[in-house]
């Protein structure tokens, strides 16, 4: 039977720092270029894996206060991190694996998302680095 | 270096920060996060009452 895992009760890390509770959504997708390799004689096209190039996109709530999420993010604007991922709080597992992106960088940082009544919310994205994965 | 952690997100506060490999310390330090522990300088000399080619 097919499952899903939920991250209700997912578990973050911005280098190092646990920003858990400042995260709404998360999402990260392991990309590996693909390069053409396709040549005469062939019907269709062929691809050889590239450089990889993963992400992690994150919702976050927006806070100035000290240890939240700007004092968190600023100084990371334009440089190389490592960001983790859980499905949950529990113990890592082969059911509960932790995901790392080692040295993705931080290109843009949205300072405020303002709206009238709304929590001010925004939405980072640390691309490339190394993913791995780790069930213990 | 020697750093310390100062916020709960990071850990146990006052205990010793060794930064993981991929970790951006100077962004920690910016943000609160850790603090550099001070290392105590070397306690200078006792100063001698007389001087070396002093005659006493």
């Amino acid at each position: 039977m097919a499952t899903s895992t939920y991250l209700s009760n997912a578990t973050v890390q911005i280098n190092g720092v646990d920003v858990t509770d400042q995260v709404s959504a998360a999402s990260i997708v392991r990309v590996i270029e693909a390069l053409e390799s396709t040549s005469f004689g062939k019907t269709a096209r062929v691809y050889v894996g590239g450089l990889e190039n993963s992400t992690l996109t994150l919702t976050m709530y927006n806070s100035f206060a000290a240890s939240e999420t700007y004092a968190t993010l600023a100084a990371l604007v334009g440089t190389s991190t490592t960001v983790t991922i859980k499905p949950t709080s529990a113990a890592t597992s082969a059911t509960n694996p932790i995901s790392t992106l080692t040295g993705c960088y931080l290109e843009t940082l949205p300072i405020v998302n303002a709206a009238l009544g709304a929590l001010d919310t925004i939405d980072i994205t640390f691309t490339g680095g190394v993913y791995s994965v780790a069930t213990s | 270096m020697i750093y310390t952690i100062a916020s709960i997100r990071l850990g146990i506060i006052g205990d010793p920060y060794v930064p993981a490999d991929g970790i951006n310390v100077a962004a920690l330090l910016s943000g609160g996060f850790i603090v550099e522990q001070s290392t105590p300088k070397p306690k200078k000399p006792a100063k001698t009452s007389t001087e070396p080619n002093e005659e006493i």
